[in-house]
C-alpha cells in the first residue's frame, strides 16, 4: 500500500474512476468521533443500585441539631401557610430513636421523643378542653376587636398599630388551631368561622397598610420599639415554655394572652401619647419579620446538618455492611443494637452492644465489623458542631435484607 | 469516586507508556483502515457503475471503430473501456502489419491481459492493507494487554495487602487495549471480505467482456478476406 499511494496520488487529477482521500478521511474521523462519543456519555439508567438491601441500618443517637426553637419556627411557618398537612415530626420522634438506651445522653434523647409523641397525643386530649376555652377566648376577642372597630373610626392609626398586634396574636392562634383542627371537627368548625373573620380582618389590615405605607418616615421611636421587641420576646419565651411543657399549656395561654392584653394596653396609652407610632410599629414588625427569617434559616441549618449527618452514616453504614461476616446459621429474624463511640478523627473508641440479639456470635460479628470498618475518617469532614453529635452512633444489624 | 477511577479516558490517560502507545498504534490503524474502507466503497461503487453504462453502450450495436473514437487518446480509461481501448488499439495496428490472423488475436488477447492485469492492480489497491489490520491488531491489542497486566502483578508485589481494588484498575486499563485491537479488527475483516468479494466480482465481469471482445475480433478476422478494416 505504500507503493499504491504515490500512484494514486499521480493518477488523482485526471482520474474519474478514482475517489479522493479527504472525504474517506473525514467520514472514518467522524465515525471514530461518534463512537467515542457514545462511549463517554453517561447512561444514567444504567446507575440505578437497588438501595433496598442495605443490612445495617444506623441511628443517630445524640442529636442536638434540632433544637425546640427552630422546630417551632418551622410550626409556624407551616401554619403560616396554612398548609393542610401536619406538622413534620423531628427526628427525634422517629421509632428507630425511640430505643431503650442505656446511656444518660440516650435517656434524655428518648425522653424528648416520648416528650414530643406525649405533646401530639395530650394536643389529642386537651384538644376539648382547649376547644371550649379557645371558643370562649375566641368570643372575647371577637368582642374586643368589635370595640377596637368602633374606635377605629375615631383613631384609625391606633387602630392599625392594634390589629397587627391581633394577626400577630391570631398568626399564634392559628399554630395551635393548625394542631387542634386535626384532632377534632369542631373545631374546625369554629376555627372557620375565625378564619372568615380574620380574612376579613385581613383585608382591612392590608388597606390599611398601604395607607400606612405612604406615611412611612424613618421616625426612630426607640422605646417603642424596645417594649415591642420586649413583649415579643416574652412572648416567644412563652411559646417555647409552652412547646416544651404541654401539660401546663392552658395555664401558659392564659398567661400569655394576660401578658398579651398587658401589652396591649400599654401600646395604647402609647397610641393616645404618640401619634406617629405607627411607623415604630412598622419597624419592629419588619425587625418580627427579620427575627422569623432568622429562625426559618436556623431551621434550614438545622436541615443541612441533619443531611450531612445522614451521609456520613450512610458512607458508615457501607463499611461495615462491606465488613460485616454473617456466621453461618444466623436466622433472618436476629437483630442486635451497638451503641459506637467515635474519637473526634474517627477512630473508634468503643463498640458495645446495646441491644443484643440473644445470639452471642451474631453479636460478635457485629463488633467485629464495626471494628473492621473503622476508623471512619469521613467524619474530619464535618464541621466540628456535627462532629460532636455523631460521634455516638447506634447500629441495628438485621441479616433478613441480604438476597 | 469509583464512577470517576474506573471510566475509560481516566484508564487511558492512567496507563503505561507502552500500553498507551500500542493504544494510539490501534487507534491510527482503524482510523486508516476506516479511510480504506470508504474509499474502497466509493471507488468500486463507481467502477460497476461506469461498467454496466459501457456494456450497455457496447451492446447497444454501435460501430465499433464509433466506440473506439469516442475515446480519447490521451485520456486513459478504466475497467472495461480501458481493455476495449487497448485491445482495439493493438488490433488496428497489427492488421496492417500482418496477414496471419492467429498473430493479431494474440497481440490482442496480450494486451488485453495486460490491461486487465492493471484493472485488477488498482481494484484490490490497499486491500491489502485491511487484511494486514485485521490480521494483525488483535495481536497488537493483546500485547498492550499482557503489558497492561505484567505491570498490574509488578505494583501487586509491591502492595502489603492483595485486594480486588488494586488490581482492578490495572485490569481495566490493560483490558482496553484488547478491546482497541478488536474494535479496529472486526470492521477490517468484514469490509476486506466484502470489498475484495466485489472486486473480484467486477474482474470477473472484465474478464468476461474481454472474451466477447475477442470472440467478435475473432470472428471478423476469420469473415474478412484480405480487407483491413474490421467492422
Amino acid at each position: 500500500m505504500a507503493k499504491g499511494k504515490p500512484l494514486m496520488a499521480t493518477d488523482t487529477p485526471r482520474d474519474p474512476q478514482d475517489v479522493g482521500y479527504t472525504l474517506p478521511a473525514i467520514l472514518a474521523v467522524a465515525v471514530h468521533l461518534a463512537i467515542i462519543i457514545f462511549s463517554l456519555i453517561n447512561w444514567p439508567s444504567s446507575s440505578a443500585e437497588p438501595d433496598s438491601s442495605s443490612i445495617v441500618q444506623a441511628t443517630l443517637v445524640s442529636t442536638e441539631t434540632f433544637t425546640d426553637q427552630a422546630q417551632q419556627v418551622t410550626e409556624q411557618q407551616a401554619a403560616m401557610n396554612t398548609a393542610a398537612e401536619p406538622v413534620e415530626a423531628p427526628d427525634t420522634s422517629e421509632p428507630e430513636a425511640a430505643e431503650p438506651e442505656p446511656d444518660t445522653q440516650a435517656a434524655e434523647q428518648q425522653q424528648a421523643a416520648e416528650e414530643a409523641a406525649r405533646q401530639e397525643a395530650q394536643a389529642l386530649v386537651e384538644a376539648q378542653a382547649a376547644a371550649e376555652a379557645e371558643a370562649q377566648r375566641r368570643a372575647e376577642e371577637a368582642e374586643r376587636i368589635a370595640q377596637e372597630q368602633a374606635a377605629q373610626a375615631e383613631a384609625r392609626e391606633a387602630e392599625a398599630q392594634r390589629q397587627r398586634e391581633a394577626e400577630a396574636q391570631r398568626a399564634r392562634e392559628q399554630a395551635e388551631a393548625e394542631r387542634q383542627r386535626e384532632a377534632e371537627a369542631q373545631r374546625a368548625r369554629e376555627e372557620a368561622e375565625a378564619k372568615a373573620q380574620r380574612e376579613k380582618e385581613a383585608q382591612e389590615q392590608r388597606e390599611r397598610e398601604a395607607e400606612a405605607q405612604r406615611q412611612r418616615e424613618a421616625e426612630a421611636a426607640a422605646e417603642a420599639e424596645r417594649a415591642r421587641k420586649e413583649a415579643e420576646a416574652e412572648a416567644q419565651r412563652a411559646r417555647e415554655i409552652e412547646a416544651q411543657k404541654q401539660r401546663e399549656a392552658e395555664a401558659q395561654r392564659e398567661r400569655e394572652a394576660a401578658a398579651q392584653r398587658e401589652a396591649e394596653a400599654q401600646r395604647q396609652r402609647e397610641a393616645e401619647a404618640e401619634r406617629q407610632r405607627q411607623a415604630a410599629a412598622e419597624a419592629a414588625e419588619a425587625a418580627m419579620q427579620r427575627q422569623l427569617a432568622g429562625e426559618a434559616e436556623a431551621a434550614a441549618n438545622a436541615q443541612q446538618a441533619q443531611q450531612a449527618a445522614n451521609s456520613f452514616i450512610n458512607i458508615v453504614r457501607r463499611a461495615v455492611e462491606q465488613a460485616w461476616l454473617i456466621p453461618p446459621g444466623a436466622s433472618d429474624s436476629l437483630s442486635a443494637t451497638l451503641q459506637i463511640r467515635l474519637g473526634p478523627s474517627g477512630e473508634l473508641l468503643a463498640a458495645s452492644i446495646a441491644t443484643s440479639s440473644g445470639d452471642s456470635a451474631f453479636d460478635r460479628s457485629a463488633i467485629q465489623a464495626v471494628e473492621q470498618a473503622a476508623p471512619f475518617s469521613e467524619l474530619r469532614d464535618l464541621p466540628a458542631d456535627q462532629q460532636r453529635n455523631l460521634r455516638q452512633i447506634n447500629l441495628r444489624f438485621t441479616p433478613g435484607d441480604v438476597r | 469516586m469509583n464512577d470517576n477511577t474506573m471510566s475509560i479516558p481516566h484508564l487511558i490517560m492512567n496507563a503505561s507508556v507502552v500500553v498507551q502507545l500500542v493504544m494510539l498504534l490501534l487507534m491510527v490503524g482503524s482510523i486508516l483502515s476506516w479511510v480504506v474502507i470508504f474509499q474502497r466503497s466509493i471507488a468500486l461503487r463507481r467502477a460497476k457503475q461506469e461498467y454496466n453504462q459501457f456494456e450497455e453502450s457496447f451492446w447497444s450495436g454501435v460501430d465499433l471503430n464509433e466506440l473506439y473514437r469516442e475515446i480519447p487518446a490521451d485520456d486513459p480509461r478504466h475497467g472495461a473501456e480501458h481493455m476495449f481501448q487497448s485491445g482495439f488499439r493493438e488490433f488496428n495496428r497489427l492488421m496492417p502489419k500482418t496477414r496471419n490472423a492467429d498473430t493479431v488475436l494474440e497481440g490482442v488477447q496480450r494486451s488485453m491481459r495486460v490491461a486487465w492485469s492493471r484493472e485488477e492492480d488498482r481494484l484490490t489497491q490497499h486491500l491489502v492493507f485491511l487484511a494486514t489490520v485485521a490480521s494483525a491488531s488483535p495481536y497488537i491489542g493483546l500485547f498492550g494487554t499482557v503489558w497492561g497486566i505484567m505491570g498490574s502483578f509488578q505494583s501487586l508485589s509491591m502492595t502489603q495487602q492483595a485486594t480486588l481494588a488494586t488490581v482492578a484498575p490495572w485490569i481495566a486499563e490493560a483490558l482496553i487495549a484488547t478491546a482497541m485491537g478488536l474494535f479496529a479488527a472486526i470492521p477490517a475483516v468484514i469490509f476486506y471480505n466484502r470489498l475484495s468479494n466485489n472486486a473480484s466480482r467486477l474482474l470477473g465481469k472484465y474478464e468476461d467482456f474481454a472474451e466477447e471482445f475477442h470472440a467478435i475480433l475473432h470472428r471478423n478476422l476469420q469473415g474478412r478476406d484480405g480487407k483491413p478494416s474490421a467492422s
